[in-house]
């Protein structure tokens, strides 16, 4: 799958992870492209229904970024996010999904080199997951 | 239960009047049935002939402050062998058993077994072939004990895109992720679906990736959800009871 | 505080399952499935999930009211009895009693509707009566009647959960009968090959074993086809034809002509797939054949209904657990108004009244002299309306306005009555326009039966008082007649009713309502001790032989063209019902499909410049109508689909009121329409 180009979705949360984007962007970091960047407030209003309707859609990959443990702005947001993954993920292995197209990771605002790597580690990961199962796949 | 016009009807008795002839064979999902009765029923206890699973959706009611657990008596029900055997339950006894003859559970779901064996492309295939069924008649969120969000994101065109039926994996997958940290197995979501897609199955598939990723078993009200506690275990915030 | 889970029917498609009404003081809270049903099963659609919903809208109609100066008032029962009464005298009296039809209802009880008949025969003195049926199964009714001597589902709904194949063909069963798609869906879980023959791409189509589009009309064409490949292969089941039937030899000769490879000319349908589908169909040891809308609705809907009564005697199949030949009836009670004689040219029991000795023992029992002439039918009193043939219209619970064919001409014809009085529960389009409307208890508010699809006849039981001074249908039609001056309409209960019934009409003979309290009957059931019947024409036919009818392929009335390319053809979605008049007051059903829409193939949108959700506007040469378009592969490519559902696009503005020469049903599957963005 060398030419497969995955297409994949990353919610960043406003006050750590988006604003290490936007440093990794501001300079100049080599990125792979077709990353579709969603700005929340907080990672933890990503709900796992959005994570789960992408998937169901045809997303080949989805990158759930917040603040570290203890950093969040909203105090606990972030460890509702940490404890809520893993469950999407298992839903996602149990429907016969690979786990792996969903990943939680903690980016703060000043990380813009970790920023990189954790995008293009994971859409590595992704390519060679290959696209999506849920695209050829017709109700 | 009580037969009524041939049928076994569920049946609410007012203090006072006689019990008569109960029927405890046909598993009508009580809790269901009176939790659309609770708003209206201001005062006074209320008996119930509750299973292990209608004590475990009890449970989960009590923790949320959806019901008055002072108000609520329960008559302890143990299954026959036919029943457990049907909803491959593994915990088929209540607290304290005051009908029937308490039995063992049963060790496992077959289907869930051979669903875990088998390579994630055949088994995306199993679960699409069975969802294409579906025909959105809600029957397994309007039947669930442990569903009661007022506004349910199924019916929101947002979460779930299809307009039409079937309404696609989301709608499924969303509803065993909601359904992960409060679901207790009763099986009464199969029993209601049309289509006879086998949802018990996913659901105990769920329970024990719930158990193996934070040692959680819902149905006990001293257990916090795992979803609503931080990562030390603080209890956080509950309002809208989704996850 | 009293809390009561009342055991009833649902009142919305004919599949009739039962469930538990659960009501606190008076008041309905919630529904719960009936396990122990042996129709549901325990089980629901989003509908009957949602049937308690409606009931206690605020927008219910509470008090009579009378059109005074353009405007609607509130009137007392007396004043609007009074009116009613005074009006149909005075027009029966000036042009006779031919000028005046009783619209009886498929949404109304039994008992109701044997009363409407009763009124309008006994009480007015004409013989126009009739019903929705009329826009969806009468084709039926008039084909089995020639085929069988019966016009009803020769086999049972949990006898599909069992057969080894079943041909699907007009009907989006998972959409429109849920629960009886479940039930073909429990048979294909265990190896049984699933057919649907639609011009759309179903729920159902598509997990079926196998599927063929047809374009729309042409329907004979694919049927007799199949027959021809039966025959070719040697797959007729000749003692059956020998022994049951007769004039085979004619559609032997016919259907000689309709070979795969003509038919795939006509219909579209690729040879290999007919073939297949007639040799699973043939060889299949119980397969049954389920229909509805799609073939029903056409201008020549009788000879297709002919056509697959054809397709079931060549294989044999009748008679027998998992056979027949089963048409899917749409609403809670449409079997049973026209059990009930709610029909222009049948007595309640299918008896003529034309027929000497059936016209004589209803003429004893009523006690009033019998027209003898056949009425006119519903489709065929809109057109009399307009050219003042038709004076009066009194219409039990249904909306015309929005379910007959041709809109703008049925407006038309109810402004031109003289007098149009209306009974129902909600303030329908057709309300709107009547001199006086009457307030009417729904199913959940009264006693009496409804016949759901399988010939079973299921109770309701009164669950909470109707809103106001809302009354049951029964009622009305008791006092109406009394005022009218006639005897016969002394009825203290519906049970009451149905025992008079009983004894008119040899099928309903044994039912009582003590016997249906305890116990699931099916009509014939001619006697007290009968115990119902689950499969007919077992022995032999309700008319003995059954009849072979050769029929032609032949084209809709109304076919595209340069100015009008596309195909309209029109039919329900899951969450609404028909006008939409209940389920749209229900907040679930309504939050999950909220507006009119318009289904069309990627490749047209493509060609129009349409995306999804553009506002698009789609005409015919009867009218014209905005909706959102919804960009789809489920319809063929030349096809448009809209349901009926929505009054704000109403999609009867659009139809074909074309009418099948024997049944008067509308072609409201296939008419020319033209689409453009809005």
């Amino acid at each position: 799958m060398t030419d497969f180009n995955p297409t994949i979705l990353a919610f960043c949360c406003n006050w750590c992870s988006y604003a290490g984007a936007d440093l990794a962007g501001v300079s100049r970091l080599q990125m792979p492209p077709n990353v579709h960047v969603v700005r929340v407030m907080c990672s933890a209003s990503v709900k796992p229904e959005y994570v789960l309707k992408a998937i169901s859609q045809g997303i080949d990959g989805v990158l759930v970024l917040g603040c570290h443990i203890g950093d969040c702005h909203y105090m606990t947001g972030n460890h509702r996010t940490a404890k809520r993954i893993p469950v999407v993920q298992k839903v996602l292995k149990e429907a016969g999904i690979d786990e792996k197209r969903l990943r939680l990771d903690w980016v703060s605002a000043s990380e813009g080199e970790k920023f990189q790597t954790v995008i293009t580690e994971f859409v590595n990961d992704v390519k060679k997951l290959g696209p999506s199962p849920m695209r050829s796949v017709r109700f | 239960m009580v037969e009524e016009h041939g049928n076994v009807a569920p049946i609410m008795i007012p203090k006072g009047k006689e019990i008569g002839k109960v029927r405890i064979d046909v598993p009508y999902q009580v809790v269901t049935v009176l939790a659309n009765l609770y708003p209206w029923l201001s005062k006074g206890k209320i008996a119930v002939v509750t299973r292990r699973c209608d004590e475990k959706a009890f449970a989960e009611y009590f923790k949320r402050d959806l019901m008055d657990k002072s108000r609520i008596v329960m008559i302890g029900l143990a299954c026959g062998k036919d029943q457990i055997a049907r909803c491959r339950c593994t915990d088929p006894v209540p607290s304290k058993v005051h009908l029937g003859e308490p039995n063992k559970g049963v060790e496992k779901d077959d289907l869930a077994e051979k669903l875990g064996k088998m390579p994630p492309a055949e088994r995306l295939d199993f679960w699409v072939a069975q969802y294409r069924k579906c025909n959105k008649c809600f029957g397994c969120t309007i039947t669930c004990p442990v569903c009661f969000c007022d506004d349910c994101v199924l019916e929101d065109r947002t979460f779930v895109a299809e307009k039409g039926i079937p309404p696609g994996m989301a709608f499924h997958m969303v509803r065993t992720m909601h359904m992960a940290d409060k679901c207790i197995e009763c099986g009464e979501c199969e029993r209601a679906c049309p289509a006879e897609i086998p949802l018990l199955t996913m659901r105990k598939m769920l329970a024990k990736d719930m158990k193996e990723l934070y040692n959680f078993t819902s149905g006990d009200e001293k257990i916090v959800s795992p979803l609503n506690t931080t990562l030390d275990g603080e209890p956080m915030e509950d309002e809208c009871h989704e996850c | 505080m009293s809390v009561d889970h009342v055991l009833t029917t649902c009142p919305y498609c004919g599949t009739g399952c039962n469930f538990f009404l659960q009501v606190v003081d008076n008041r309905l809270v919630g529904i719960v499935p009936c396990k122990t049903d042996e129709i549901s099963l325990g089980r629901l659609c989003v509908k009957g999930y949602n049937a308690h919903a409606f009931v206690h809208h605020p927008d219910r109609l509470k008090h009579p009211l009378v059109k005074d100066g353009g405007h609607m008032r509130q009137a007392s029962w007396d004043e609007a009895y009074d009116k009613i009464v005074a009006e149909i005298k005075r027009i029966r009296d000036k042009h006779g009693p031919d000028s005046v039809i009783v619209l009886a209802s498929a949404k109304c009880t039994n008992e109701e509707n044997y009363l409407f008949q009763k009124l309008a025969r006994a009480a007015i003195g004409t013989n126009n009566v009739d019903h929705c049926a009329r826009l969806c199964h009468a084709s039926t009714v008039t084909g089995l009647l020639t085929s069988f001597g019966s016009g009803a589902m020769t086999n049972t709904i949990p006898e599909f959960g069992d057969a080894d194949c079943v041909l699907v063909t007009g009907s989006n069963t998972l959409e429109a009968h849920p629960l009886i798609g479940a039930r073909i869906m429990h048979a294909m879980d265990k190896g049984a090959k699933v057919i649907v023959v639609d011009p759309r791409d179903t729920p159902l189509s598509r997990i079926a074993f196998l599927s063929l589009s047809q374009k729309p009309g042409t329907d004979i064409a694919w049927i007799n086809g199949m027959i021809n490949v039966i025959v070719q292969e040697g797959l007729v089941d000749d003692d059956f034809v020998k022994a049951r039937t007769t004039d085979f030899d004619k559609v032997k000769d016919l259907v000689r002509a309709y070979t795969p490879g003509k038919v795939e000319e006509i219909t579209g349908i690729p040879k290999e797939k007919l073939m297949a589908a007639a040799r699973a169909y043939a060889t299949s040891p119980k397969a049954m054949i389920a229909y509805a809308m799609g073939v029903t609705q056409h201008s020549n809907g009788t000879n297709i209904v002919k056509a697959l009564a054809n397709l079931a005697m060549v294989a044999g199949h009748l008679g027998k657990e998992s056979t027949g030949v089963n048409p899917l009836r749409g609403q809670c009670n449409v079997q049973g108004a026209c059990d009930a004689g709610g029909l222009p040219n049948l007595y309640p029991g299918y008896q003529r009244v034309d027929d000497p000795a059936a016209k004589d023992k209803f003429e004893k029992a009523w006690g009033v002299a019998l027209q003898d002439k056949p009425g006119r039918t519903l489709t065929c009193a809109m057109k009399d309306a307009m050219i003042g043939k038709i004076k009066a219209m009194v219409i039990f619970g249904e909306n015309v306005m929005l379910s007959d064919p041709d809109l703008t001409h049925v407006e038309q014809a109810l402004k031109e009555l003289e007098f149009l009085a209306v009974a129902d529960i909600f303030m329908s389009e057709t309300a709107q326009m009547a001199d006086v409307v009457l307030p009417a208890a729904c199913y959940a508010e009264k006693e009496g039966t409804f016949t759901n699809t399988d010939r079973a006849v299921r109770l309701l039981r009164k669950a909470v008082d109707a809103p106001g001074e809302a009354r049951p249908d029964w009622q009305i039609a008791c006092e109406l007649g009394r005022r009218l001056g006639s005897k016969g309409f002394d009825f203290s209960s519906p049970s009451e009713i149905m025992d008079e019934m009983a004894n008119l009409t040899p099928i309903y003979g044994g039912i009582s309502f003590d016997r249906i309290d305890k116990e699931l009957l099916r009509w014939p059931c001619p006697a007290k001790d009968h115990p119902g019947t689950r499969i007919l024409h077992t022995q032999k036919f309700t008319k003995g032989l059954g009849t072979f009818s050769p029929v032609e392929h032949a084209p809709p009335a109304e076919v595209p063209s340069e100015e009008y390319p596309l195909i309209l053809t029109t039919g329900r979605n899951l969450f609404h019902y028909h006008t939409g008049t209940m389920t749209r007051r229900s907040p679930m059903l309504e939050r999950l499909s909220p507006e009119p829409y318009v289904e069309v193939n990627n490749s047209d949108a493509k060609a129009h410049g349409i995306s999804e959700d553009d506002r698009v506007s789609v005409s015919t040469r009867r009218g014209t109508i905005t909706l959102k378009a919804r960009v789809t592969d489920r319809i063929i490519p030349g096809s448009i689909f809209i349901p009926f559902h929505y009054a704000e696009a109403p999609a009867n503005r659009l139809t074909n009121a074309a009418l099948d020469p024997i049944a008067n049903i509308p072609e409201l599957k296939v008419c020319a329409a033209k689409i453009e963005k809005a």
